[in-house]
């Protein structure tokens, strides 16, 4: 543990809890507390990662998962983030995207190809000749990527919590705690949400090498736990900003869906890297990596170190690393005139030197680049941003810590549709116009002191207050702030490059400058050329920087240049945890465990599931067969359907028939009590939607059945027009509620006829008649139907009676053979009888004329929805139309399968089959096809097209085709 | 190494020039107005100087150019339609594609993988068998598998999807293909630029002067522009452009969302679409799962994203793929698709003489980059649309006469 | 997921509404044009701005009307076809 220190006031290591696990082979010593990184630099290992495309070796950043240098893989998971990733017992841990280890990486060579692989060098080449892409391409795909997926990955089902408050705070630094505090105390339920794994912020690790610094902390910590009013979630991020005030908080346990009234954004800011050659190597980090690693974790992050600054906060940062024994050999200040006196003075009083207006030229690397041995240090110009290098200076070292400024963690804000203004005096973006219910506080919005922080908060919680209607003083918050937090242009030219910009895409200062010269000069293009921004941390330590260089490069001020958009996430955010339990309801029928019980081979039709046919237990039979059995014995006995999928609708009032008459494409106002019609719906162009059947109850009152699969569309559509049209009608919706069966075939009436007190003779109950009275008992609509055989009864009984209906009709029907007949049955019985299903005979364009449907549109009503266009329609010439046909007797060739195309003559599409079956009651194979309108007459015929090509003839025949079995 | 790449190793000064100048004032007249810097845009402005000679053209973008869908798709060629003209429609497109590297000098990733359209239900069977018939009968190489043939093809795939849509069969699609998007848009520039086309960004068109209806210029921030020809490529921003002029049409404009993984090493080498589960996937060079799904359902003018979206389609993405459950996803976007009743584009004249409309790209639009380009330029420059676009000119929705893509009403991208 | 404000119900996700596209007022069938009407049945209003749009409560099976900046995705009302007055 060589680079542990002794316990520290606030760290959140766990010293009674030991830990050990392992690393590219090598054992670690951790406490319960560390993460990943911090236990294996506490261990002195510093090659974390092998960067994206030049495999460089990679340590500390940001500590704070704002770069991805350390991507570890545990076997089971990939690209675990090592720098915020809590270390466990035992864990097996490897870097990601190495041939051979982290250290010995085979890739490394491709470092010493950079000068050949230019910016967008992947554009300029590999496409000469044409079929040398695809080995290239391979090439490519394999170098490119991070970790490997792991394909026996558990399914993680995460389920959603929801959750709802006044006032949603992101970020619990000082700001973020002070606005907590605020709303609460006036009484608003808050939620604070925080990413690390104790509040705080800046707060817990910029300490300026003062312990007393953490008082503040501590103070605000006591009063927002002993309130009540204030709902803490750390260890977790706000991913995204949605309309309406929606932020989904991931926790590694699932998301949190919040919606609430009031948002302030109190994310602080992410701290940007100078840029300097070999500003990547393992112990170059971040003034505040490292800080955070002193104070959270209790680890020196390097012995003897440089600070380079180009703000006061390094000087903070020296002041921290001095406080646990780090010798600082030198604060290296970009700026020509230096920090404030009296924080200078701090450090030179530590025996820290500090030389103004110099920078670091480079870095120079430890033995095969997996460290720094010493630093070059030059007089730095900062408005040329070039080092004198005739003055330079060699400072051993074995790191570096870098400030050199800060981005605001803006990302939700920009996504909520704030404007943001780069602000001169602090060289940053701020909020310039934010929307109604969104507020910033802190660091985010510009605010640097601490005094002035919290003030900030509560002055955006007062904000927030405001908007929801509470009346409360709103103070204005000042800051005098001594200099900059930010510098303008912290970049150090270098002609040999690897001055690091982006550290996940590996991309270079003159990547930048490349990009402009081939014309990629604005910061959206420059970002996609580039790829500054793309990579898993979505510029949060690079986007800043690329502004500034874009900026110099174009000469304008920063403000011109932009900023690119931040989308969602904040952080990358598991697959798992978006798509939550999915669901996938399915709706049941009274019968269906009946229908399962007795092998019915269950599918989902739309919402339903229902029985395709059924294989009785014990019982060796095909599909085919069963199908066929279960037709026969509709054609030759009496069979059975679950139909209770089908819409039901009641229309009632005094415009019930009046409303069908505008709804519908047929007449209802003259039809009787008793009566059935047909009722065809179109949409306004003319299509055909949906065709059922309406009956008439009483003067006012119909009840109408629609497609099972249209049953919501088509109520939707009424109500939508009962409502439009003014009309005085109820709807209700019964597809639910009601249970229905059809009882069809040649002995459905002598079954049927047993368990009700309707007279259902010819005479009393003609075909289309509609009765009502009891069936087994119960109360029951009674319909003479003829969609699968010439006589059939539908029997609609409420929900719960249906099961006990239909094995009533099931013992009736045992003695004529009764049987239970799916949806498959059922599409062959209605093919025989020659009725088309619409959707499925037809498509999304077809109109009544060309489905043979004339005779159910009445032209001569006023009006009725898809009339006018049918109209227009009526004038042109078809040029499909759907017809029934036959093949050939004793066909025995490739069947043709539904949508194989007709071909003319002349090899031309000119139709298409839309059903096709074998039927064994009249041994022929029959169908649906659109044809051209001549070849629809009876006797036409047509050539069909398999699958493999073969021609089939087939023969226009008008159905029903009972009539083939007499010739 | 390719030897290409020497030379910036090996020169003192960068060696490659800009791909296209940095025109920031336009003449006072040119003989044709492209609106909108997208890849349809510039690449009729290829076509205008490159087959017809035509080189005085500005093309006018409000942003910076591929900025709109054309950087914002998830990047799928195929031809794989309903309709046989749709389907030589686009297998043009898609022939052009293939050779479009070493046209416009530039690496496009033009990247042949394979598409399956995955069928979970009997009626999509009935779909994929329809379009695979049509493919065929018009030369195209699709066909419909079965399950043993996707899994051969992805082995990753759960066939059962979980369960929830267990996978029948797939329409496969062997042309079906990715390439790199914004490539696409800095080629034709690129190209277009050099035979002398100005390309302006930052430049956005306030009006379309029209007298006697016939073109006659342009309104911008930048001034004004005489022109008798103005060719209007800007997707989303269509019916703004169009109301300049008073032309109707039936375009809506509906969000489409995408989004991306963080990067990791390939798996998924074929691209995959699910009607029924609302997805589409495929690995891009750069490691990272590119997804999208169906359009949002109401009209919107803006790029937001919605967690509705992301949360759909990622339960559906672990129904085929239940292993990414910890796999993250980086960034969502959208872009703003021009949705018209047919599915189908509206290309060539409109009822003002010399407005051309190149239009209701919806989520086809990037496919058909190279094509739509060839003939929209053939359409400017002579007056007259060819016969591969003639089924879809704006006229058809008076007519009646819609195309077929309707008939299947959710064919995937 | 947006909120939205059914006029019956109050405020309720998005997620239980249905968009019914823009409310449009139909030519007269008996007295307008083929063109006229084809013009009705195919072409929309595209253009970016508040217009009036049909949404469907489906929970409770409630349409009304929607007045909706279509650039900003802000509702500015709602309220039952017919009873604009009222609310």
């Amino acid at each position: 543990m060589s680079s542990r220190i002794a316990k520290k006031r606030g760290e959140w290591i766990n010293r009674d809890k030991p830990l050990t696990f392992e690393y590219e082979g090598q054992q670690v010593q951790g406490y319960e507390g560390d993460t990943i990184s911090s236990a294996l630099w506490a261990n002195g290992v510093k090659v974390l990662g092998r960067s994206f495309k030049y495999h460089r070796a990679r340590g500390i950043l940001s500590f704070a998962n704002h770069d991805v240098n350390a991507l570890m893989t545990d076997g089971e998971d990939t690209n675990i983030r090592a720098d915020v990733w809590p270390v466990s017992n035992g864990m097996k841990l490897e870097a990601v995207n190495t041939d051979g280890g982290v250290i010995k990486d085979k890739n490394k060579y491709i470092d010493y190809l950079s000068p050949f692989l230019p910016v967008g060098f992947y554009y300029k080449t590999f496409y000469k000749p044409k079929r040398m892409f695809p080995f290239w391409e391979d090439k490519i795909r394999k170098a490119a990527g991070l970790g490997k997926v792991n394909f026996n990955y558990p399914r993680h089902i995460k389920p959603k919590r929801y959750a709802h408050c006044d006032v949603l705070i992101i970020g619990a630094g000082a700001s973020g705690l002070s606005a907590a505090l605020e709303a609460a105390e006036q009484g608003f339920s808050v939620i604070l949400v925080d990413e690390n794994r104790q509040i705080g912020g800046s707060l817990t690790y910029d300490l300026a090498g003062d312990p007393a610094a953490t008082d503040t902390l501590s103070t605000l910590q006591a009063a927002v736990e002993s309130q009540a009013n204030i709902r803490v979630i750390i260890d977790a991020y706000a991913g995204g900003y949605y309309g309406d005030n929606l932020v989904p908080i991931v926790e590694k346990s699932g998301i949190t869906k919040v919606r609430a009234q009031t948002v302030i954004v109190a994310a602080g800011v992410f701290e940007q890297p100078p840029v300097f050659r070999y500003n990547d190597l393992p112990g170059v980090m971040l003034g505040s990596a490292a800080q955070r690693l002193v104070h959270r974790y209790a680890v020196k992050p390097f012995n003897k170190g440089v600070v380079v600054t180009a703000n006061d906060h390094g000087y903070r940062t020296a002041l921290d690393l001095a406080s646990v024994g780090v010798e600082v050999v030198a604060v290296i200040d970009m700026r020509r005139d230096g920090a404030a006196q009296d924080i200078t003075q701090k450090v030179k009083d530590k025996g820290i030197a500090v030389h103004k207006g110099s920078c670091i030229y480079e870095a120079v690397a430890a033995g095969d680049k997996l460290g720094v041995k010493e630093v070059v240090v030059c007089p730095y110009d900062e408005t040329t941003a070039e080092a004198d290098t005739s003055r330079s200076v060699r400072l051993a070292c074995d790191g570096v810590a870098m400030s050199a400024g800060w981005a605001p963690a803006a990302a939700l804000l920009y996504q909520a549709g704030t404007k943001m203004r780069y602000d001169d005096s602090i060289q940053q973006f701020v909020p310039a116009q934010l929307p109604e219910s969104v507020f910033a506080a802190g660091k985010v919005n510009g605010v640097f002191e601490l005094k002035a922080r919290m003030q900030d908060g509560r002055r955006a919680a007062a904000e927030a207050m405001n908007y929801m209607g509470k009346v409360v003083a709103v103070d204005s918050v000042k800051q005098s702030l001594s200099s900059s937090p930010s510098h303008p242009y912290p970049i150090v030219n270098h002609p040999k490059g690897k001055n690091f910009v982006d550290f996940d895409e590996d991309i270079q200062v003159k990547d930048f400058i490349n990009a402009a010269k081939e014309g990629f000069d604005n910061i959206e293009l420059m970002k996609r050329f580039t790829t500054v921004g793309m990579g898993p941390s979505q510029g949060k330590h690079s986007n800043m920087n690329a502004i500034r260089i874009l900026a110099r490069i174009r000469q304008l001020p920063v403000e011109k240049i932009g900023t690119t958009t931040a989308r969602p996430f904040f952080h990358p955010t598991p697959i798992g945890h978006l798509g939550g339990r999915g669901f996938h309801p399915h709706r049941y029928t009274a019968m269906h465990q009946w229908h399962v019980d007795n092998g019915g081979e269950m599918f989902e039709a739309g919402i339903w599931m229902r029985p395709g046919f059924y294989t009785p237990a014990g019982v060796k039979l095909s599909a085919a067969d069963a199908v066929q059995q279960e037709a026969l014995a509709v054609r030759e006995k009496v069979g059975m359907i679950d139909g209770s999928t089908l819409g039901k609708i009641e229309v009632f009032g005094p415009d019930a028939a009046a409303f069908l008459e505008r709804f519908y494409t047929g007449k209802f106002a003259g039809q009787k009590v008793g009566e059935s019609r047909i009722a065809m719906l179109l949409d306004e162009a003319g299509v055909m939607l949906d065709d059922g059947i309406a009956v008439r109850m009483a003067d006012d009152q119909f009840y109408v059945s629609t497609n099972s699969s249209n049953a919501a569309t088509v109520y939707r559509e009424m109500q939508r027009n009962v409502q439009l049209w003014k009309m005085q009608v109820t709807l209700v919706n019964l597809t639910g509620a009601m249970a229905a069966m059809t009882v069809a075939g040649p002995a459905s009436r002598s079954v049927v006829e047993q368990l009700t007190d309707i007279d259902v003779s010819a005479a009393a109950m003609p075909d289309g008649a509609f009765r009502t009275g009891k069936v087994a008992g119960v109360d029951a609509r009674l319909m003479r139907v003829s969609f699968v055989s010439d006589l059939a009864f539908e029997i609609h009984v409420p929900y719960k009676a249906g099961l006990h209906v239909w094995n009533a009709v099931m013992e009736a029907g045992k003695a004529f053979g009764i049987r239970p007949f799916g949806t498959d049955a059922q599409r062959l019985l209605r093919l025989e009888m020659g009725h088309h299903l619409i959707s499925h005979d037809t498509d999304g364009l077809t109109n009544p004329f060309e489905a043979h449907s004339d005779s159910l549109v009445a032209m001569d009503k006023p009006f009725f929805i898809g009339q006018r266009s049918l109209k227009i329609l009526a004038k042109k010439p078809l040029n499909k139309k759907l017809t029934t046909f036959v093949l050939d007797q004793g066909f025995n060739g490739e069947l043709p399968n539904e949508c194989n195309l007709v071909i003319d003559s002349a090899n031309n599409i000119s139709g298409r089959v839309t059903s096709i079956s074998y039927s064994r009651y009249l041994n022929r194979h029959i169908g649906f096809a659109f044809v051209p309108p001549e070849q629809t007459n009876d006797g036409a015929r047509f050539q069909i097209r398999t699958d493999s090509g073969a021609m089939v003839s087939a023969t226009a025949c008008n159905a029903p085709f009972f009539h083939l079995l007499e010739s | 190494m390719p030897l290409g790449l020497l030379k910036y190793g090996l020169s003192r000064e960068y060696p490659a020039p800009r791909y296209f100048r940095d025109c920031t004032q336009p003449k006072k007249s040119y003989d044709a107005v492209i609106i909108g810097g997208g890849g349809h845009g510039l690449a009729a402005a290829y076509y205008l100087a490159k087959d017809f000679g035509i080189t005085n053209v500005a093309v006018l973008e409000k942003g910076y150019i591929g900025g709109g869908n054309t950087g914002r798709n998830t990047t799928i060629v195929r031809s794989n339609y309903l309709t046989p003209e749709g389907v030589n429609f686009y297998d043009a497109s898609v022939k052009m594609y293939e050779d479009l590297s070493e046209e416009l000098d530039l690496n496009l990733f033009y990247s042949t993988r394979g598409h399956f359209t995955l069928a979970h239900t009997e009626s999509a069977m009935r779909t994929m068998r329809w379009r695979a018939e049509v493919n065929k009968h018009v030369g195209v190489e699709s066909y419909v598998v079965g399950p043993d043939e996707i899994s051969k093809a992805c082995p990753q795939l759960d066939i059962q999807c979980s369960g929830q849509a267990p996978i029948l069969g797939a329409l496969y699609h062997a042309p079906g293909s990715v390439a790199r998007h914004d490539a696409v848009a800095w080629g034709y520039a690129k190209e277009a630029d050099r035979m002398g086309v100005e390309i302006f960004q930052m430049t956005e068109v306030t009006g379309i002067d029209v007298k006697s209806g016939k073109v006659v210029g342009v309104n911008t921030n930048k001034g004004y522009i005489e022109t008798n020809r103005v060719l209007s490529a800007v997707a989303g921003f269509t019916p703004r452009i169009t109301d300049m002029v008073d032309v109707e049409t039936p375009i809506v404009i509906h969000p489409l969302q995408a989004c991306v993984s963080e990067p990791m090493k390939p798996w998924l080498d074929t691209i995959l679409v699910s009607g029924s589960l609302h997805v589409y996937v495929s690995q891009s060079s750069r490691g990272e799962l590119v997804m999208g799904s169906s359009l949002d359902p109401y009209e919107v003018h803006s790029t937001r994203s919605s967690l509705d979206f992301v949360e759909g389609l990622t339960t559906h993405i672990t129904d085929m793929f239940p292993f990414l459950s910890n796999v993250k996803v980086v960034r969502q976007w959208a872009g703003m698709a021009d949705i018209t009743p047919d599915f189908a584009p509206i290309m060539g004249k409109t009822p003002v003489e010399g407005f051309y409309l190149d239009a209701g790209w919806g989520t086809w639009g990037f496919k058909a980059t190279p094509i739509s380009g060839k003939t929209m330029a053939e359409t400017i420059a002579r007056d007259m649309a060819p016969d591969l676009i003639k089924p879809f000119r704006l006229s058809r929705f008076e007519d009646y006469e819609l195309t077929g893509e309707k008939g299947a009403a959710s064919v995937g991208h | 997921m947006k909120l939205l404000q059914c006029p019956i119900n109050g405020i309720r996700p998005l997620s239980e509404f249905t968009y019914g596209g823009e409310y449009r007022d139909m030519p007269d069938p008996d007295t307008c044009t083929d063109k006229e009407w084809a013009a009705y049945v195919h072409y929309r209003n595209g253009a970016p701005g508040l217009k009036k749009e049909w949404w469907y409560h489906g929970p409770s099976g409630t349409w009304f009307i929607a007045e909706r900046d279509t650039m900003t995705d802000k509702v500015s009302r709602t309220y039952i076809a017919g009873q604009e007055e009222k609310q």
